[in-house]
């Protein structure tokens, strides 16, 4: 019992801590909303399909900056859908990121377009790993016989 | 009385578990989403990932091979109705606006200027831009929601096309019962001034109400 007092103290711990720095924001407790009994993996299912939904745009982007003449019109159309999945998702971070991107997509900024992609693969990536950790925890009180506790 | 309008009540939650609803998102994560917020809040829902398909759907395009295209779409959520023949029902449809090719505003104009013109549409949008948003109810949208959509927007909807389906089965059941296509100007005329009504609440309430959120700025 102990144990799983343990991890489900963590969890909480580890939660709080993403929503007050920021990476998570309502919107992913508005996805625990969507999750039950029929559709038990539902969150992750969808952080997994915005995961595989970025990395082809975080490569979409390398190429289309390393263009020649840039196509800003195309940059900004990929930056537009990032920024509408992660707010889909409640990555606020990334989304964050996306917003400043437009800015210098805006700005036609050859340069600053580029530090905002390696800025947005950073956010984007440190997103996935706190959210594995997050999604690894659940598992250890699930596997230990407890349950996750509902952050609302 | 009372007994009346228990039975007005059950029919129209009859109707209700039998509403279906055709999301139009080039989203897949965002198609995901609404189909289960739609789907917990007991809708039957279709997916597709653009108007043209929508409107394949609807058989508002020439092709009429409805087949390959309906049930190819609908990816990422699958159709409760695929037994039926596709654009036979459809009680309402939800569109983003920002698609490639075509927008949901098009896709608007498209269905509004059909067959099916008596159906609401609602639109979706992650951008907060109010002459959008005008020229959207402008153009007959029923409602204009901002994204990320949620489940407490989906039951004010839901409150809100309970009001519509009243106003449409009052509508029908005059119609049975006068012969005389002289009143259906009537009921339109009626019909109207009460979508408007809706219009202008959602115009003067969404905005403020829907941000949940004030502190997140709208920078474009």
């Amino acid at each position: 019992m102990d144990a799983i007092v343990q991890l489900q103290r963590q969890f909480v711990d580890y939660t709080t801590s993403l929503y007050r720095d920021g990476f998570l924001d309502d919107q992913f407790t508005q996805l625990q909303k969507l999750q039950d009994e029929s559709n038990p993996d539902f969150v992750v299912e969808v952080v997994n399909l915005f995961f595989e939904d970025s990395e082809k745009l975080l490569n979409n982007l390398a190429t289309a900056l390393q263009q020649q003449i840039v196509d800003y019109k195309q940059v900004d159309a990929h930056v537009h859908q990032f920024k509408g999945s992660s707010s889909s998702i409640g990555a606020q971070r990334v989304k964050n990121a996306c917003v400043a991107f437009r800015n210098y997509c805006e700005e036609r900024d050859p340069e600053g377009c580029v530090r905002c992609l390696q800025q947005l693969k950073r956010e984007h990536y440190l997103m996935k790993s706190k959210l594995e950790t997050l999604f690894r925890l659940e598992q250890q009180i699930l596997a230990a016989g407890g349950s996750v506790p509902m952050m609302t | 009385m009372d007994l009346n309008s228990e039975i007005h009540e059950d029919s129209i939650q009859e109707q209700q578990k039998h509403f279906h609803v055709l999301a139009v998102d080039d989203s897949l994560i965002d198609r995901k989403l609404l189909e289960r917020l739609l789907t917990i809040s007991s809708y039957q829902v279709t997916c597709v990932d653009s108007g043209k398909k929508a409107l394949e759907y609807l058989g508002l395009l020439d092709n009429t091979d409805n087949d390959s295209t309906a049930n190819s779409s609908s990816s990422s959520c699958t159709s409760s109705s695929q037994q039926e023949v596709p654009g036979t029902k459809v009680n309402l449809i939800m569109t983003d606006y920002s698609m490639p090719e075509m927008s949901g505003y098009d896709l608007l104009k498209r269905v509004k200027g059909s067959s099916w013109k008596n159906i609401p549409v609602v639109l979706m949008s992650s951008e907060n831009v109010p002459s959008r948003i005008d020229m959207c109810l402008e153009g007959g949208a029923e409602e204009f929601l901002l994204k990320p959509v949620q489940l407490s927007d989906l039951r004010k909807l839901q409150s809100h096309l309970l009001n519509f389906m009243d106003i449409e089965n009052n509508n029908k059941k005059k119609k049975k019962k006068d012969d005389e296509e002289d009143d259906d100007n009537d009921d339109n005329s009626n019909n109207k001034n009460e979508n408007n009504a809706y219009k202008r609440k959602a115009m003067s309430i969404e905005p403020s109400e829907r941000r949940p959120n004030m502190k997140e700025l709208v920078v474009v």
